[in-house]
């Protein structure tokens, strides 16, 4: 009984080890915490068209489909930097539909940024209390959630994606 | 009944600790409950800070968020579950009572009652 | 050039060290050789160190690690102080504690020559352990492969004070635990029956308690007026990290105490000697592997957090290892009565460990839960107040008594008098809060804390002659440190408790009332310093008509790192701080924001007592 008394430190001294092992070698970021709504319904929105105000898009029309969504604003650096990615991927998979979300903007900013950049988005949706993305957990800008046909998010990234994280990620999922 | 007079006194003090507890909840101002809800949880851009103590753009629109669900009646329970189903148990500052924290919350309990019989087992020896 | 010099001195510096250990084996060294070959290696691990410090006082750009973390503009105290406000550095000053202890205890006198020259060589293998480690990850003598003529700044919020001086404290605190390791690692070796050890672990066990607690107090002090958020302890990680080796020092302490009553348990003292050192090594892996987020985690990558978590368990995993295979025989068997002097110190112990062992769960929860289920928790503040707190009370209730209590016997001197004190204070500390604002842990804190400085005054002029002289403050040194804690809890208590916060939108000239002291925002001025603009509110604190204060608080804005920082206006009295933070400007409003903190300054001197009382009890034979 004193032998496993003693015995005990040693015992945990292991298992705090092999845990810290794991959670270092998996590479998690410390100011990325999983997403909680993974492989949850879609949370419902309704939303104006940043062109057309009488255009608007509810969470019932994505039935059906595969949607990519991705929070942006003109005022956001890093989504200047992978803005030309969504037209690659709206190339090469037309089926896909996209939607951008223009976060707490304001609309003639978000047109100019949209016209000089180009518009890879199937609709634009205007967000400009923040409320939407709020329904989708977001923090901070930019980040991308990809939703299946069941209307189910199955993987969110935060922060710019780039062209390596799409291809191992995102077009697995597609 | 006859009761013995600090009987009496006892029984009176615990009155009016029992009443006075009561008038505080009752009482409490909407900027208390935001204050006391806000100060557990985590503001998602800030190291480390409450959403209380944070002026980040995030914390003040969550603060704002959470003012308008106490005004329309909802329990401090239900908005951290609102909170939670969209930013993950991470946000809440109180780990919640569930399966996967139950080891944490019992852990301490738990090496309390081993002290005891410890200590009983010892004096017992001597 | 100087960046050569300390490299090559660092590595010398290790090598001495192997090559001592190695040698060992095969020569049998006359001591003052092994001495003298100790003292080479603390010597060229310090001339390391102040190498890089001379690069950072020359602002040698060569230098890489200067180069990233200093600036030409800085004052002179932050160049140096910079020296150590980086991972790489501070890992270099840690080794040099490290080789300073060394250094101080081969200068011991009465002491067993072979336990002596055992602690050494294990002193020897941490250094070789954590000089590799920052040799192969963690040089700050890299060279500059640009030539540049300027460096790129220092964070700001690290120039300060009182942030200069809290790592070279709080690692002489974390470092000197090496010592009682070696110490603890050599007993168990040489079979030490010779009663000397107590004593001199004792003596190593108190300084290394006493620098961190003077470390643990100075950060949290720069965290209350630096942070800008009014508080002083957040359950942040590291400062988790800090409170566990304090609390298993305190414990370590007063079990090394009883050996005066010749009551000595022998295994778990070894065993707390074993622990604290581990929990330091510990909270440096925390906090340099990248695997917690707080105020305060050093920029990290990967490999060098696989490096000290190997550092870690070798040594951890070594130190539990030869604690189970050589463990010492029980000695005398414990006098355990019910309510004696014996028991109280177990009951402490045992309630200091699971206060120690509920904050290590709390700190690693969730990085346990993410491995198994990918889902992040927080484990912060409230959880830590619902459990360390109560787990802690007790002890506290029994810190009060305990210094009178008999080592043999059950008898308490003046029982009565100490029963009817502590009624008395409860009934007074009730009724008050009955009449103003009633408030649990409010209620237990005051009672708590007054109780124990009461009783302890009982205790020292019921027990002792007053004879002014030193030898008088050694024998009340314990209720002095008590004295201390109870001041401390009466400030913990007051300033969380009975804090009061008040918002206004001022403009130049406003006036406000809060309690008794009017304030008066009398103007908003911006200045030019020297690598930074201040923009500050002068605020004239006015009590019974007269001008008791002129307190300016603002922000400073850093235009080499674009950064804000929040400077916070504190006005202290002893009763309360009145604490001023200015927020955005709306029109020509300003926010403003002030705390008042009850008593919070008896915190402070809560703390400085009982780190005198350290240091007094040092000096005891």
């Amino acid at each position: 009984m004193n032998r496993l008394i003693i015995l005990s430190p040693l015992l945990i001294l292991l298992i705090i080890c092999l845990f810290a092992l794991i959670y270092l070698l998996s590479n998690k970021d410390p100011s990325k915490p999983p997403s909680a709504l993974i492989n949850k319904n879609v949370p419902n929105f309704e939303s104006n068209s940043l062109y057309e105000i009488n255009n608007i898009i509810k969470t019932q029309d994505l039935k059906n489909k595969k949607v990519l969504i991705n929070f942006f604003a003109s005022w956001c650096v890093p989504c200047k930097v992978e803005h030309p990615l969504f037209f690659e991927i709206s190339k090469n998979y037309p089926d896909l539909f996209i939607i951008g979300f223009n976060h707490k903007d304001k609309s003639d900013d978000a047109k100019k940024y949209l016209s000089e950049d180009g518009n890879p988005y199937n609709f634009v949706g205007v967000d400009s209390d923040g409320m939407i993305a709020l329904e989708f957990g977001v923090f901070g800008l930019p980040e991308t959630f990809l939703i299946n046909e069941k209307g189910k998010i199955i993987y969110k990234f935060m922060g710019p994606l780039t062209k390596e994280i799409i291809k191992n990620e995102v077009v697995p999922l597609l | 009944m006859k009761l013995c007079h600090s009987c009496k006194k006892i029984i009176f003090i615990i009155f009016f600790v029992f009443i006075s507890f009561f008038e505080a909840s009752a009482n409490e101002v909407l900027e208390e409950k935001v204050k006391n809800l806000t100060l557990e949880l985590r503001c998602m851009t800030c190291q480390n800070q409450s959403i209380y103590d944070s002026e980040a753009e995030f914390s003040n629109d969550i603060k704002k968020i959470i003012r308008s669900k106490f005004e329309e009646g909802k329990s401090e329970k239900e908005i951290k579950l609102f909170l939670v189903e969209r930013y993950g148990e991470y946000i809440l500052f109180k780990p919640m009572l569930n399966y996967k924290n139950w080891f944490l919350w019992a852990f301490p309990f738990v090496l309390l009652v081993f002290g005891l019989f410890f200590m009983a087992f010892k004096m017992r020896k001597n | 050039m100087s960046s050569l010099i300390g490299f090559v001195s660092l590595a010398m510096a290790v090598l001495i060290n192997i090559y001592l250990i190695v040698s060992n084996f095969f020569i049998k060294y006359n001591n003052k050789v092994f001495n003298l070959i100790v003292r080479s290696s603390s010597f060229l691990t310090i001339l390391s160190f102040f190498s890089l410090m001379y690069a950072y006082i020359i602002s040698d750009f060569s230098n890489f690690n200067v180069f990233q973390n200093s600036h030409s503009e800085k004052p002179l105290i932050y160049k140096i102080s910079g020296t150590w406000g980086n991972h790489e550095g501070s890992m270099l000053l840690w080794l040099s504690i490290l080789s300073i202890y060394g250094f101080f205890f081969s200068q011991t006198k009465k002491i067993n020559l072979q336990f002596k020259k055992q602690t050494l060589l294990i002193q020897s293998s941490l250094h070789i352990l954590f000089g590799l480690f920052i040799v192969f990850t963690s040089n700050p003598f890299l060279v500059n492969s640009v030539i540049v003529k300027e460096g790129l700044g220092l964070n700001p919020i690290l120039q300060d004070p009182g942030l200069a001086i809290h790592p070279p404290v709080l690692y002489a605190g974390y470092v000197g635990y090496s010592i009682v390791f070696s110490l603890a690692i050599a007993g168990l070796f040489t079979n030490n029956d010779n009663e000397d050890w107590i004593f001199i672990t004792k003596r190593w066990a108190l300084i290394s308690w006493t620098f961190l607690t003077g470390g643990i107090a100075l950060g949290s002090y720069w965290a209350y007026y630096e942070l800008g958020w009014g508080g002083w302890w957040f359950w942040d990680p590291v400062e988790n990290i800090s409170l566990m080796p304090w609390i298993a020092g305190l414990a370590l302490v007063h079990s090394l105490l009883m050996a005066k009553g010749e009551q000595i348990m022998k295994k778990w003292i070894i065993f707390l000697s074993i622990l604290c050192f581990s929990l330091s090594v510990f909270g440096t892996f925390l906090v340099r592997s990248g695997i917690l987020t707080s105020v305060h985690s050093f920029a990290s990558d990967a490999s060098r957090g696989i490096f000290i978590l190997l550092i870690f368990f070798i040594v951890t995993g070594f130190g539990f290892l030869v604690f189970l295979l050589k463990s010492p025989e029980s000695s005398k068997p414990i006098n355990f009565l019910s309510i004696n002097k014996v028991s109280a110190l177990v009951i402490n112990n045992i309630l200091m460990i699971i206060a120690t062992l509920t904050i290590l769960l709390g700190t690693i929860y969730p990085i346990i839960v993410e491995v198994l289920t990918n889902d992040r928790i927080s484990v912060g503040g409230p959880y830590f107040n619902s459990t360390v707190i109560p787990i802690m009370i007790p002890g506290f209730l029994l810190m009060s008594i305990a210094p009178i209590l008999s080592w043999q016997t059950n008898r308490i001197k003046n029982a009565r008098l100490y029963v009817l004190g502590f009624i008395v204070i409860s009934l007074l500390v009730l009724i008050q809060s009955y009449l103003s604002t009633f408030n649990t842990w409010g209620v237990l804190g005051l009672i708590l804390g007054i109780w124990i400085i009461t009783a302890s005054f009982i205790s020292i002029i019921s027990s002792y002659k007053i004879d002014y002289n030193f030898r008088l403050l050694q024998k009340i040194n314990p209720h002095i440190a008590h004295i201390g804690v109870g001041i401390a809890i009466i400030g913990i208590t007051c300033s969380s408790v009975f804090k009061n916060e008040y918002d206004f939108n001022l403009n130049e000239g406003d006036k406000i009332l809060i309690e008794d002291a009017n304030i008066k925002l009398e103007k908003i001025e911006i200045s030019n310093e020297v690598n930074y603009q201040a923009l500050r509110a002068n605020f004239l604190i006015e009590k019974d008509k007269k001008i008791v204060g002129n307190i300016k608080a603002g922000k400073n804005y850093y235009p080499v790192s674009k950064m804000i920082t929040t400077e916070a206006g504190i006005f202290h009295e002893w009763h309360r701080d009145i604490y001023f933070i200015v927020g955005e400007q709306k029109n020509n409003n300003w926010f403003i924001k002030v705390y008042i903190n009850p008593f919070v300054s008896f915190i402070w001197i809560g703390v400085l007592i009982m780190v005198f009382s350290g240091f007094v009890g040092v000096t005891k034979k």
